[in-house]
């Protein structure tokens, strides 16, 4: 009796250039915001060069920005969409979780070019200041046998070695970006309220947190330092995912001649960096992926 | 050609429909040759489902009243003319009408032939001083 | 491909069936087993009270709610197996009246969905547009009720869809739009045939596009058919009966009596007009007129008298 062929579906990549024309639109308040607020900056630093001759050097791999911009974007990305009721999104006609992962993707290559824009804004800086743009420098390194600095550390101790950053670290920012992002984009899809979420595990780590110096129990306090190093800090931490380890590889001594300055427990590796860049990318992505899946098309079990 | 449908109508829309084009014949507001609304507009118009126009045209096509011009349109026929019979099937319809009042009032069918020509009659003795004007009022 | 499914090879030439639908929210049952029937090409009005299960169904159809029982296909494509296909074949409007993002203005928001219709007419939306009068440079958010209605119907209609799944369509809209907004639905059928299923508590509205009517009680269809049989063996009875006259019990299961003045009795009933004539003098009583019903009067009839609620 039906005489009509069925109407197509719309194909993967116009619905990715549809999702990054609609997303572009939507970003571009906050955008125009951060581009305020870099032009403030720039104006803040040039006028510093002028007065006291300040230089700017270029270590991409050391700003946290992008990793807090990638953390918060995927609340711009689901803004206004009712993603667990009859959202927009949901009616039109492509497959559910494919469609969340195609708009995550769009937020995605919005963030890189966000990412790549603040890369370049610091390169400029640099250039503009005439700072160092290789980020080689001279760095004092402290025996790997010792993990707790001294009160006074003798100089002798320290190893003073020439590092030039491997270049490769310059995609940290983009790496570090692309592992808040996908995390928090898992959080914004998977969960009714993000926000609540998040705001109650923080609450609840300080709660246990306090419960653990509540106990006294040395072990207990031990073991929770060993598991929030390593999380935080530790070789795959996320300060592995967003600086390279250049944040928490360095810290501040002072030397018997009372001087303070700054040494590094071991300078950042590249190989650890990519491997943990890519540990939480992949959990980041099955995260994101498990998220999705709570909006497809089949009802599951 | 006007088309008016009655909600309360418990006939089929497309019957209503066609009725109202055989009364359009016999008043003489259509003639033989001239084009209908198409499909398209007379459901815009009535704001009726599309398919349950073209099912009347359908059935006024076979029954000869109507003729399709291929890309032009539907027409009356040449030969579609308000004849007796068409006239008789229209007088049917409203004597029933008027039986199914009556019945409901609790009139049989002598009492209201005898009211009706009282009030025929009445009418006429109304109207007959302003004759010129409504003869005037008809032909336009 | 597989482009070329026919809707008679996998669902008997029904453009709409679902089979045993089951819906519950919590210990709420929006549903319960409903068997829907919609003929290829019909307008079908979805009747009922706010909370039968209306939007429900429809939400069903477009796979935004998932069944907690049974299935739907639409255009012989399984529902919730092929979702985004069945999307793809249908125009819908749904219940609520925000209307995509609201910092989009009308425009964009048309430009947007356009892109997700291969079969997107655009110089038929623009039309559109125009006959309702709707703002393009407006934001959404700044829409008011029946623009906003009246913008998901441009955004429904424009990739001509073989089905239209309209929630309320005419909620909101003023008389003079709504008349054109019918007008224009009327049009686009002549145009584009669909299948319509329109949902909706003012039946009156959709009294002339209608010819099929399904009756929504409590998330149970208790009627489906064809207008004209709804408006063939709906009627309304007006019976003459003796003193202390009591209705066989047959009878009083065929409907409810509505009014009792003196040894007068009116009732709509459901059956064949002869058949009910003949039974109801058998049983003592003498009918004294029989008054068709409108297309609303008629669906009413199913669901339980107002009196008794």
């Amino acid at each position: 009796m039906m005489q009509t062929a069925l109407h197509p579906t719309p194909r993967p990549a116009s619905v990715l250039r549809e999702q990054l024309r609609a997303l572009g639109l939507a970003l571009r308040a906050p955008a125009a915001a951060a581009a305020v607020l870099a032009a403030a900056m720039a104006l803040l630093i040039t006028l510093g060069i002028v007065e006291e001759g300040h230089r700017i050097d270029f270590y991409p791999e050391l700003s946290m920005l992008p990793a807090i911009a990638g953390f918060l974007l995927p609340l711009a990305v689901w803004w206004g969409e009712d993603r667990f009721g009859p959202g927009f999104l949901w009616t039109l006609p492509v497959d559910r979780r494919r469609h969340a992962l195609t708009r995550v993707c769009a937020g995605w290559m919005w963030l890189m070019a966000g990412v790549l824009c603040f890369v370049l804004w610091l390169l400029a800086l640099a250039l503009l200041t005439g700072g160092n743009l290789v980020g080689d420098q001279t760095v004092r390194v402290l025996p790997a046998a010792m993990t707790n600095v001294p009160m006074a550390l003798d100089p002798a101790a320290l190893r003073t070695v020439r590092w030039t950053p491997d270049p490769l670290l310059w995609l940290v920012p983009f790496t570090g970006a692309t592992g808040t992002y996908l995390l928090a984009s898992a959080l914004a899809l998977g969960v009714r309220h993000p926000l609540r979420w998040v705001t109650g595990v923080v609450l609840g780590f300080f709660l246990a947190l306090g419960a653990i110096e509540g106990t006294k129990s040395l072990g207990l306090l031990k073991g929770a330092t060993r598991v929030l190093n390593a999380v935080f800090s530790g070789p795959y931490g996320i300060d592995a995912l967003l600086t390279a380890r250049t944040e928490s590889l360095h810290t501040v001594a002072t030397l018997t001649s009372g001087q303070t300055v700054e040494v590094w427990h071991a300078l950042p590796h590249t190989g650890q960096w990519a491997a943990a860049t890519l540990l939480w990318a992949a959990a980041g992505l099955a995260a994101l992926w498990a998220a999705a899946s709570r909006h497809g098309e089949r009802r599951r079990g | 050609m006007l088309v008016n449908l009655d909600p309360r109508d418990p006939r089929p829309l497309y019957l209503q429909i066609m009725d109202e084009v055989r009364r359009a014949l016999v008043v003489g507001s259509l003639r033989p040759e001239d084009p209908l609304p198409s499909v398209r507009e007379l459901a815009s118009d009535l704001a009726v489902n599309p398919r349950t126009v073209s099912q009347a045209y359908n059935e006024l096509e076979r029954e000869g009243v109507l003729y399709v011009r291929r890309g032009q349109g539907t027409f009356v026929s040449p030969d579609a003319r308000s004849g007796t019979d068409e006239r008789r099937a229209l007088g049917r319809a409203v004597a029933k009408r008027a039986l199914l009042d009556a019945r409901r009032n609790g009139l049989d069918v002598e009492e209201l032939m005898m009211i009706m020509r009282e009030v025929a009659a009445e009418e006429e003795g109304e109207l007959s001083p302003a004759a010129p004007a409504t003869g005037h009022g008809d032909e336009e | 491909m597989s482009g070329m499914i026919h809707a008679d090879a996998a669902d008997g030439g029904w453009a709409v069936a679902t089979h045993g639908l089951v819906k519950r929210y919590g210990r709420e049952t929006a549903l319960d087993g409903v068997d829907l029937r919609v003929p290829e090409g019909a307008v079908y009005v979805l009747v009922g009270a706010n909370g039968a299960g209306k939007s429900t169904t429809l939400k069903v159809l477009m796979n935004l709610e998932r069944p907690d029982g049974g299935s739907a296909t639409v255009l012989g494509l399984d529902t919730g197996a092929d979702g985004a296909r069945v999307r793809a074949q249908t125009g819908y409007v749904p219940e609520r009246h925000d209307v995509g993002y609201r910092w989009m203005t009308c425009a964009r928001l048309i430009r947007h969905v356009a892109a997700y219709y291969p079969s997107w007419d655009s110089a038929y939306a623009e039309r559109m547009v125009r006959a309702f009068g709707l703002p393009p440079g407006r934001r959404v958010g700044g829409l008011s009720k029946g623009e906003a209605r009246r913008l998901q119907l441009v955004l429904a209609l424009a990739h001509r869809p073989p089905l239209l799944l309209l929630d309320e369509p005419t909620d909101g809209l003023d008389p003079v739009i709504r008349n054109r907004a019918l007008s224009l639905l009327a049009e686009h059928l002549a145009d584009s045939p669909a299948t319509v299923v329109v949902s909706t508590h003012h039946v009156h509205e959709m009294e002339s596009l209608a010819d099929h009517v399904g009756v929504l009680d409590g998330g149970r269809l208790v009627a489906q058919m064809p207008r004209d049989e709804l408006q063939r063996t709906v009627r309304r009875y007006r019976v003459q009966v003796p003193e202390g006259w009591q209705a066989p019990p047959e009878l009083r299961a065929a409907g409810a009596v509505r009014q009792r003045a003196g040894r007068e009795v009116q009732w709509t009933l459901v059956g064949e007009e002869g058949e009910l004539t003949q039974r109801l003098s058998t049983a003592g009583a003498q009918v004294r007129e029989v008054t068709p019903l409108t297309l609303e009067a008629a669906a009413l009839a199913f669901l339980p008298d107002e009196g008794s609620r």
